[in-house]
């Protein structure tokens, strides 16, 4: 599977409170159990006015369609290229 | 794949040929629009001739333009305001829940306003399934574009849009109105078929027959040359899905059963995966729009829905309903038409009122019935009779706001029964009165008193005073209306002795109706005080209140000639009664304008005045003054006889049976009887028996004086009676000059110039001559020639060819607006800002101004603004 970065503007979602991100991730989980493709959801974090989701799946597409069912905007949808991070120093001989 | 893409229903659907010219006319629109000279196009066609492919290549050519899109559903009553709740988020209105009760004319200035802000072109389709609410605020867009950067594209069925169709006044704006037009798409030719079909082995001439030309149908059969031709468009659409799954066949057939479209939300709980749509795509007949799934086409979808077998379509509803269920804000008039569809009458009930409740707050009042009746028709029999008589009572209120007033009393007199089963009084007494007002409102006065007096016994039995109490205030106004003025204020002495009445509403209500009556009876000072309790009642926001007392005051200024006060009156009130969503007021005070046009001579606006409450079907109590000034107006001005209106009038003012009603209309018939001679009972007997009973009678000394001259110049009595009115009195010691100057200062001017008529003096009967063929009044001018020549008096004016000298009388009430401020020398920049026009429009109202008042420059107006009763 692919590994893809979703923007989602929601305004005032720094203000969502626990009750409320559980009920929107319970939602999540039914599209993702009803898609019938390969679907994975890894984290969401939310910052200001937007939730930043990272989920795995095999085309774009499929992150759309995602985002329909649960009724979610989804502003940018990118694919990840590449991962790193502090250990990544150490990965490559200086 | 495609189906992730689509932001429209049907672009593409059907192929564009021999639409040059109607995509000309959309592009130079959106182009003249978006420069901030707004405009709109309706295009029309049946379904499959290609609107929305034709509206789609349109907005190609917008390019970078704001674009929104609002559609219309088939569904058995429309959501209200549904094409603009599609479109509310995009123009920063958040998602236009309705909670806070805005009217709907705020509504249609927050829409407005938002256009404003950058170029749009704003696309409707499909307005023959409009709902009432949505084609009033698209009217009212439609006629304020002038300045706006907006294009206005609009699509509809002209079969399916019928004469008493909600979208109808618009449709007749876009025929009607400048920067507005309609384009009408028919069948394509066959030479368009011919290159549809081109390269295939179909033959052009037996496509065309075989679809009528029907582009959506030529297009599918060119989809698909291989197969055998279609005998119909159903068998073609059909054909796309030869061989798909029966489970998948399933979901098309679920997606066919909602008529707007599948939201993409209840795919989870209607278990249609990712897989499953993309092997749908391949048919082509889907398309991904307004957060859901719908056909490309509505042909498409009928095919499909007709496959479905008898029976089998209320379980895919009851599955649709279920699954809308669960998910968030769903839409209640969704809800109603799917639970209507698969039985379920407890659902349909509970929906049906949920959605009838958004209607109201849409002030969408037509849909709020049919979802009231849906709700009762399927209310379970042994529901609990309190449910059913509110349920009652709750349609019939919203009937009433919409003129149907039969069907309102019908359904407030089932709940009499009701209450008194559960032995609610308060209820009981609370229906009577509501029924007494729409009695009253249908000019059914004996039935509506006899109705306030039911309503005060069952109150005051049961020791009910605040139904006691307004039921007797409501019995104290029809005595006022009737011009029995100790009766009303017996009834308001009741009201303030009753306990616990003081203040509020009610208390303010008898202070109205105790000041009209002193107003009524010539107590000039009353006229400040009615005025204080309006504010008040504004103040409170007691809008009924205000408005009925607007009404009163209105229609007293003209009845008692303080026409100046009345038209200050009339510009404060009828917007207060239109922003407030008062029907019967706004109907009520149109009438007292148009008789208020009616006196000043000027003709064209009271017969637009008339001709509107007339038109929009105005509650009976509403249409008197409508009826006489239509009845009149032709009259005077010489076109020939026949219409029906004065007949009309006299059946309602029998039913009415109120001095100030009856004696204007037995005055028309007397005006009718002396311009074409022939004689009428209701005049020799009926007129002059009621002239000498009803003859000081309170408030009556202008009707009885103008009843007493048509039947002083009929011959049928020798003298003005006493009292009367100030001109009629002199007239009658024979003042005639002094009395017609009266006039003059009044602002009366057909009144100014009968009076000259009446004069022994043979140049102040010239004069009057002169001042009618001014007026535009030749019909009556013909009638004083007959008589002139045949007294042998010289010098008789000759009949004009046209109006020759300046006179309102045929502005319409546009350009009284424009003329006004025009006389206070306001710049043709000022009055398009103050009118929300453009300039370029308010050079055109002023040049139609000028020509109609047959002068040179707008200082004219200026200097003889007095004279022209515009100042």
């Amino acid at each position: 599977m692919r590994r893809f970065i979703i923007e989602r503007e929601i305004p005032g979602a720094g203000e969502l409170s626990q009750e409320e991100l559980a009920s929107i991730a319970r939602t999540s989980n039914e599209a993702v159990a009803s898609l019938g493709v390969p679907y994975t959801w890894v984290n969401s974090y939310v910052a200001g006015d937007k939730i930043y989701c990272v989920h795995e799946a095999d085309d774009a597409d499929a992150i759309i369609e995602h985002a329909r069912r649960g009724g979610f905007p989804a502003n940018l949808v990118t694919e990840v290229a590449n991962e790193f991070g502090p250990q990544s120093a150490e990965l490559v001989a200086g | 794949m495609t189906l992730a893409g689509a932001v429209s229903p049907y672009p593409g659907a059907v192929a564009l040929l021999e639409r040059e010219h109607e995509l000309g006319v959309l592009q130079t629109t959106i182009t003249t629009a978006t420069a901030g000279e707004g405009c709109g196009v309706a295009v029309s066609g049946d379904s499959g001739t290609g609107k929305s492919t034709l509206l789609a290549a349109a907005i190609v050519s917008a390019r970078s333009t704001r674009v929104l899109r609002g559609a219309c559903d088939p569904l058995s009553t429309p959501r209200p305001l549904g094409p603009f709740r599609d479109v509310a988020p995009d123009l920063g209105l958040g998602r236009m829940h309705l909670d806070d009760g805005a009217p709907l004319a705020q509504l249609c200035e927050e829409i407005l306003d938002a256009l404003r802000t950058e170029p749009t072109v704003l696309v409707v389709e499909d307005l023959h399934w409009v709902d009432a609410a949505s084609a009033e605020v698209l009217r009212f867009l439609a006629r304020r574009l002038d300045g706006v950067p907006v294009a206005l594209l609009i699509s509809y069925r002209p079969h399916e849009t019928g004469t008493d169709h909600a979208a109808r006044p618009l449709l007749g704006d876009f025929a009607r109105l400048d920067g507005l037009a309609t384009v009408e798409l028919g069948p394509l030719s066959v030479a368009a078929v011919a290159d549809l079909v081109t390269g295939t082995a179909l033959d052009a001439e037996r496509v065309h027959e075989l679809t009528g030309g029907n582009p959506f149908f030529v297009t599918e059969v060119a989809k698909d040359p291989d197969r055998p031709l279609p005998v119909s468009v159903r068998d073609a659409v059909l054909a796309r899905a030869a061989d798909v799954s029966s489970r998948d066949f399933e979901v098309l057939q679920l997606v066919a059963t909602a008529p707007d479209r599948l939201d993409d939300r209840v795919l989870p709980a209607l278990d249609v995966d990712l897989p499953t749509l993309r092997r749908l795509d391949s048919t082509g007949l889907l398309t991904r729009t307004r957060g859901g799934l719908a056909f490309r086409h509505e042909l498409a979808r009928q095919a499909v829905e007709s496959t479905i077998p008898p029976g089998g379509g209320a379980s895919l509803h009851a599955r649709l309903l279920a699954a809308l269920e669960t998910i968030d804000l769903p839409e209640p008039a969704v809800l109603t038409h799917h639970a209507l569809a698969a039985h379920d009458a407890a659902r349909t009930t509970y929906h049906a009122q949920a959605a009838a409740a958004e209607a109201i707050r849409a002030a969408s009042h037509s849909e709020a019935a049919a979802f009231f009746q849906t709700a009762l028709d399927h209310l379970a029999d042994d529901a609990p009779a309190a449910d059913r008589a509110r349920l009652l009572q709750s349609l019939s209120l919203e009937q009433y706001m919409v003129s149907r007033l039969d069907e309102a009393i019908a359904n407030v007199r089932a709940t009499f029964p009701l209450w008194e089963l559960i032995g609610d009084v308060a209820g009981l007494a609370d229906a009577h009165q509501t029924c007494a007002t729409y009695e009253y409102y249908n000019a059914r006065r004996r039935e509506a008193e006899a109705q306030a007096d039911a309503a005060a016994a069952i109150a005051g039995d049961a020791g009910a005073t605040l139904a006691y109490g307004a039921a007797r205030a409501a019995r104290g106004f029809m005595a006022y209306m009737r011009s029995d003025t100790d009766l009303a204020l017996t009834c308001v002495r009741e009201v303030d002795r009753t306990p616990g009445t003081v203040p509020g509403p009610l208390a303010l209500k008898t202070d109205l109706v105790r000041d009209l009556s002193d107003l009524v009876c010539g107590d000039d000072d009353a006229r400040g005080r009615v005025a204080d309790v309006i504010d008040s009642a504004r103040s409170h926001r007691w809008d009924e209140l205000a408005s009925t007392g607007y009404s009163q005051l209105a229609n007293l200024d003209v009845e008692h000639r303080r026409l100046r006060s009345a038209e200050h009156v009339l510009e404060a009130s009828l917007p207060f009664t239109v922003d407030r969503d008062i029907p019967i007021c706004r109907h009520w005070q149109t009438g007292v304008r148009a008789r208020l046009h009616f006196f000043q001579g000027r003709w064209s606006a009271a017969v637009e005045d008339a001709e509107r409450v007339l038109d929009e079907r105005g509650m009976p109590i509403a249409r008197l003054w409508p009826h006489l000034v239509a009845a009149l107006v032709p009259m005077r001005s010489g076109a020939p006889e026949g219409s029906p209106h004065l007949d009309h009038a006299w059946e309602l003012a029998g039913q009415i049976d109120e001095p100030l009603r009856l004696l204007p209309v037995l005055s028309a018939f007397a005006e009718r009887m002396w311009m074409s001679g022939a004689a009428d009972s209701r005049v020799t007997d009926d007129a002059v028996r009621e002239l000498e009973r009803l003859t000081g009678a309170p408030g009556s000394e202008w009707a009885v004086g103008e009843l007493a001259s048509w039947l002083l110049r009929l011959g049928l009595v020798d003298k003005q009676p006493t009292p009367v009115a100030g001109p009629f009195r002199l007239a009658g010691e024979g003042r005639y000059d002094e009395a017609a100057g009266r006039w003059h200062a009044l602002g009366e001017p057909f009144a100014e110039a009968m009076t000259l008529g009446d004069a022994p003096d043979p140049g102040l009967r010239v004069r009057g001559v002169e001042l009618l063929d001014r007026l535009g009044a030749v019909g009556t001018a013909d009638r004083r020639r007959v008589e002139l020549r045949a007294e042998g008096v010289a010098q008789v004016p000759q009949r004009p060819r046209a109006s020759t000298r300046a006179n309102p009388s045929g502005l319409t009430n546009r350009q009284l607006d424009v003329a006004k401020l025009v006389a206070r020398g306001f710049t043709n920049a000022e009055i398009a800002t103050r009118l929300f026009i453009s300039p370029k429009t308010a050079d055109h109202h002023v040049s139609a101004v000028l020509t109609k008042l047959d002068l040179p420059n707008r200082r004219a107006v200026v200097l003889r603004a007095d004279e022209l009763g515009i100042a």
